[in-house]
């Protein structure tokens, strides 16, 4: 496209280019505010895990802390009184073995409804997805009396069989959706070759899954870890306690100690999750990216 | 009827029975295969989630209260029960208020950030900063922000500093200021995730529209709402639908921010629910309330459904 | 196969021998928290004295631990030894009929332990007592002493006295009362108390459905309370560190039952710095009265024929395991055959014996179940809002609650 070059105004264009630059710095400028103020909050966490609980109610929320000793006060005061201890361990092996199994099993359960020749493939899935659909206060009544029956309140294995179960219909979801679309062509050969489909599911189609399965497996563990309302009503006691119930229970019986403990148990209990989420942020998004599809 | 019961079909009229008994032989087989595959997973969500939503419903037709009355048929009287309680009217007008306001303001606050930071230099940084509170925990945060709204706290301070005068509200004590103060800690939280779903909706909008429209002269805003928006329905819908469900169970930050509010039980129906079957021992009564929760979920999600279909089609 | 089979025997041959020498352990079953490691020294001394170890098993909060029997019970697998609340709630347990009874325990108490007629009552349905102290709470008025001191102020003796020295502290600077609505049950405690002081004989119809919430006596006491708030009598109800307010001086004045003086204390209270005085009647030449806190400790009916348990048991109501209690938690249970746990029960105590004072139940005990959260909710809500207008409002709220539980019953 050709055109004369002296019909271009110049000026006019540099004009135009200086006020885009300078609003843009606004706009960086107007960017940073907003995310200092939405951080706010974390700051006044900060600072208030270092105040001892007479300085914390002497001096103003955001004032610096006098000197950075009363941190191991707080923290070991806070991990004594909450046992963290215990609770950090089993939030550790209700979300490991919990979202590991469900996911497990939603990829056999996936793998049956892509792969297998089976009648009925949506009404499976359905049933199996129906799982997500009534909202949590529809168990909690059954389940409370259910386990108390079979001697399953403040076990272990019973917190573990609930946090397994619900963790199993978003993944096989997720799953389903993403093995359907794996390429036929490797189990067809497989097959071809004689291969059970026992070996079509453990040596081709799961090694080809891992990806989602790692996403997934992420969002379960973080959702079983931030579970309250369960811990609370099917595992209370001090042995089976989840770690936000243990964190619930420390603000309820023990708030008297002080803001300052408290925040620091509800900075300790968080601890986990934040160091993982910026291990694996990768992760994290392709996880939003699985909850999106 | 799919595929593989069609080719059986055909196989049949032609009159290859032996080869369409086969078929439908190894179909069966594969059935059962099938069944061994999905049977963890069926035992699970059908032993420890369907089965109890049945006895629920079961129970909510019954007259169960403390240590009696286990069993007995009480008909409708849970439900009849249900308009007259002050309480469940007022959780139930707050659902509704949390129902509206986690659709609108994640998603004004979402989409407002998403448009503002999308070209903006560092945006992987202000991404991250923008979304780190949805890694915390909800008690977590119900306790953070207790203490951020406390009548010596941070918000108050804060106000305090900007207007030059004492501040002294009692954010989470007043039937005025408790459910938004709450709201606004639950969208702090979430805008994050709605940010960064509408992100990646809006990246993978097409370009050449935009330009195109750009080069006719069009302005930023009528770009944004003929082309941008309709495109980034699809996003929208789901992100409406996601924020729903989230309105509707929010129990977390309610349980731990209400904690000292005197009218705890009326904030949200699912609070109300516990309050009636865990502190009052009405199991019948809070399994009622229960399933009403259930039902206007169950709503929604239907709801959802349909206008994804539609939402397709029109976008096909 | 045949060593490890022979090992086998062994070994379950050596465990079996063994067992009897196992310390034998029962299972107190608590909402109690904070009571955790001063319950299980009083288990361990149990343990030594007399071979049964109580191991305190404690719930987080009151509505699991509610739920948590509730369930057990409704199940027939009631706890052995928990503990519960007296009053509407205490008969709600008996009725169903799964606790044992405990008047021989009681005649042996009351003969030779200690223990007195009023005590039993406090935990007897229908005639029978159903349960056992785990404590026995007076609530009473736990001051500042230097301060006093310093104001030249004595312990009130009347009414006018008390809002003298009210008076005379808000003149100087400092607030009377501390009170605060904190985990949201605190409410009622000085709704009861200016019931109690004003309006002694409608305090128990209250609980009955003979007094109305917003009939003359209870408006008489918001308008009271009201006006104490007004005269800046009453500390900030919406702090949430009630004992360590009271260490910083947040109010001179502290209504609280006996058992906050040792975790005041344990606060940073110097023990000496606290007093102790009984609220004094507002009415003039009424009998002297004092609202007491009666926490049961019952055995079910399986419990009550497990030897090991009623060992226990009795090794708890005994006066080595008053004493041990109260070391632990200056908490008192009625033996005074035991060591008074601390110089606030002991003066309490005296002051009882002096004055012949007759014991209320508490209202959070008396009130019906159902009531009791909503109601308290109520008052809650006044302590937030001290307006008359706010009482109108809650005192309304509160008598249809009450009315529409009594048209049911």
């Amino acid at each position: 496209m050709a055109f004369d070059i002296s019909t271009l105004d110049l000026d006019a264009i540099e004009r135009r280019e200086a006020a885009k630059h300078k609003g843009s710095t606004l706009k960086l400028v107007a960017a940073v505010g907003f995310a200092l103020l939405w951080i706010v909050p974390f700051y006044f966490l900060a600072i208030s895990i270092f105040k001892s609980s007479n300085e914390y109610s002497r001096n103003p929320p955001l004032a610096l802390p006098e000197g950075v000793a009363p941190l191991w006060d707080n923290v070991t005061r806070a991990w004594e009184l909450g046992s963290m201890g215990q609770a950090m361990l089993n939030s550790a092996f209700y979300g490991t073995v919990g979202a590991s199994l469900a996911v497990f099993f939603a990829a056999m359960a996936a793998f049956a409804i892509t792969r297998l020749d089976i009648p009925f493939r949506n009404g499976w899935f359905m049933l199996i997805f129906a799982g997500t659909v009534f909202p949590f206060q529809m168990y909690l009544i059954p389940l409370f009396f259910g386990y108390q029956k079979l001697g399953l309140l403040n076990s272990h294995m019973g917190m573990l069989l609930f946090y397994t179960a619900i963790c199993v219909p978003f993944p096989t979801l997720v799953l389903r959706n993403f093995m359907s679309g794996l390429s036929r062509e490797m189990d067809e050969a497989a097959r071809m070759d004689g291969a059970s489909e026992f070996t079509v599911f453990f040596k081709i189609i799961l090694p080809n899954t891992i990806g989602p399965m790692t996403a997934v497996f992420l969002l379960q563990f973080t959702w079983i870890w931030n579970d309250m309302l369960f811990s609370t009503v099917l595992g209370n006691r001090l042995e089976t306690r989840s770690i936000m119930n243990a964190l619930l229970v420390f603000q309820g019986s023990y708030s008297s100690i002080g803001p300052n403990i408290v925040l620091t148990a509800a900075l300790l209990a968080s601890l986990p999750s934040i160091v993982l989420f910026f291990l694996l942020r990768k992760h994290f998004m392709q996880g939003l990216q699985v909850q999106q599809s | 009827m799919d595929r593989a019961a069609k080719d059986i079909e055909l196989l049949e009229r032609i009159g290859m029975d032996q080869i369409a008994r086969n078929a439908r032989a190894r179909r069966r087989g594969q059935l059962g295969l099938g069944l061994i595959f999905m049977a963890p997973a069926l035992l699970m969500v059908v032993g420890v989630l369907l089965v109890p939503v049945l006895f629920n419903i079961w129970l909510s037709f019954t007259k169960w209260k403390k240590f009696t009355g286990f069993g007995e048929y009480a008909g409708f009287a849970n439900y009849e029960r249900m308009p007259s309680n002050p309480f469940f009217n007022e959780a139930f007008i707050n659902t509704a208020i949390w129902v509206g306001a986690s659709v609108v303001f994640p998603i004004a606050l979402g989409l407002g950030m998403a448009m503002f930071f999308r070209n903006l230099r560092g945006a992987e940084t202000f991404k991250n900063i923008i979304f780190i509170p949805r890694i915390l925990a909800p008690t977590a945060v119900g306790v953070l922000w207790f203490y951020v709204y406390a009548p010596d706290g941070l918000l108050n301070r804060g106000l305090g500093l900007v207007s030059g005068r004492d501040v002294d509200i009692g954010w989470l004590y007043n039937d005025a200021t408790v459910t938004p103060a709450i709201i606004a800690t639950f969208v702090w939280q979430t805008a994050g995730l709605v940010m960064v779903l509408l992100l990646l909706g809006l990246a993978a909008i097409p370009k050449d529209p935009i330009e195109a429209a750009h080069i006719d002269g069009a302005n930023r805003w009528q770009i944004f709402r003929y082309i941008t928006l309709p495109l980034l329905m699809p996003t929208l819908l789901m992100v409406t639908i996601l924020s729903v469900l989230a309105g509707f169970t929010v129990f977390d930050l309610l349980w731990v921010m209400g904690a000292n509010y005197p009218g705890q039980r009326s904030l949200a129906l699912a609070v109300f629910m516990y309050f009636e079957a865990f502190q009052k021992g009405s199991w019948a009564f809070g399994s009622a309330v229960a399933v009403i929760i259930g039902l206007v979920v169950l709503c929604v999600t239907w709801l959802q459904t349909v206008l994804q279909a539609r939402v397709d089609r029109m976008t096909r | 196969m045949k060593l490890k089979g022979k090992l086998l025997g062994t070994a379950v041959g050596v465990m079996l021998a063994a067992a009897p020498a196992l310390a034998q352990e029962v299972q107190l079953f608590h909402d109690k928290g904070f009571w955790s490691e001063q319950l299980q020294a009083v288990g361990d001394a149990a343990g030594e004295a007399t071979g049964v170890t109580i191991v305190e098993t404690p719930y987080a909060n009151a509505e699991q631990y509610k739920a948590f029997v509730q369930a057990s019970i409704a199940s027939g697998e009631t706890p052995n030894m928990f503990t519960w609340w007296t009053g509407a709630t205490f008969a709600e347990l008996v009725s169903s009929g799964q606790i044992a009874a405990l008047d021989d325990l009681w005649d042996e108490m009351i003969a030779n332990g200690g223990y007195g007629e009023a005590s039993k009552e406090l935990f007897m349905v229908d005639g029978q007592a159903y349960a056992v102290p785990l404590l026995l709470a007076r609530w009473v008025v736990l001051y500042n002493k230097p301060l006093y001191a310093e104001l030249g102020l004595e312990e009130p003796e009347t009414w006018d006295q008390l809002m003298a020295n009210a008076d005379a502290i808000v003149a100087a600077g400092e607030t009377p009362f501390l009170a605060t609505v904190h985990e949201g049950w605190r409410g009622f405690i000085w709704f009861q108390e200016l019931m109690l002081r004003m309006h002694p004989e409608a305090y128990n119809g209250l609980n009955d459905g003979s007094v109305a919430y917003d009939g003359p006596e209870v408006r008489a006491v918001f308008e009271a309370w009201s006006d104490m708030y007004a005269k800046g009598y009453f500390s900030d109800p919406r702090s949430t560190e009630e004992f360590n307010d009271y260490v910083r001086g947040a109010g001179a004045m502290y209504l609280i039952g006996e058992w906050a003086a040792g975790l005041v204390v344990e606060a940073g209270v110097p023990a000496d710095d606290l007093g102790v005085f009984i609220m004094p009647n507002a009415v003039e030449g009424a009998p002297a009265a004092v609202i007491v806190e009666g926490s049961p400790l019952v055995v079910s009916v399986d419990g009550a024929e497990d030897a090991d348990t009623m060992e226990a048991l009795r090794y708890w109501v005994s006066a080595d395991g008053a004493n041990t209690w109260g070391e632990q938690t200056g908490n008192y249970i009625g033996n005074d055959s035991a060591n008074a746990p601390n110089a606030i029960v002991a003066e309490v105590n005296s002051d009882i014996a002096e004055t012949g004072a007759a014991a209320y139940l508490r209202w959070w005990e008396a009130v019906p179940p159902d009531l009791q959260g909503e109601l308290v909710a109520e008052m809650n809500r006044f302590m937030l809002d001290p307006t008359m207008e706010t009482a109108d409002d809650v005192m309304s709220t509160m008598q249809t609650l009450n009315a529409a539980y009594w048209a049911d019953q």
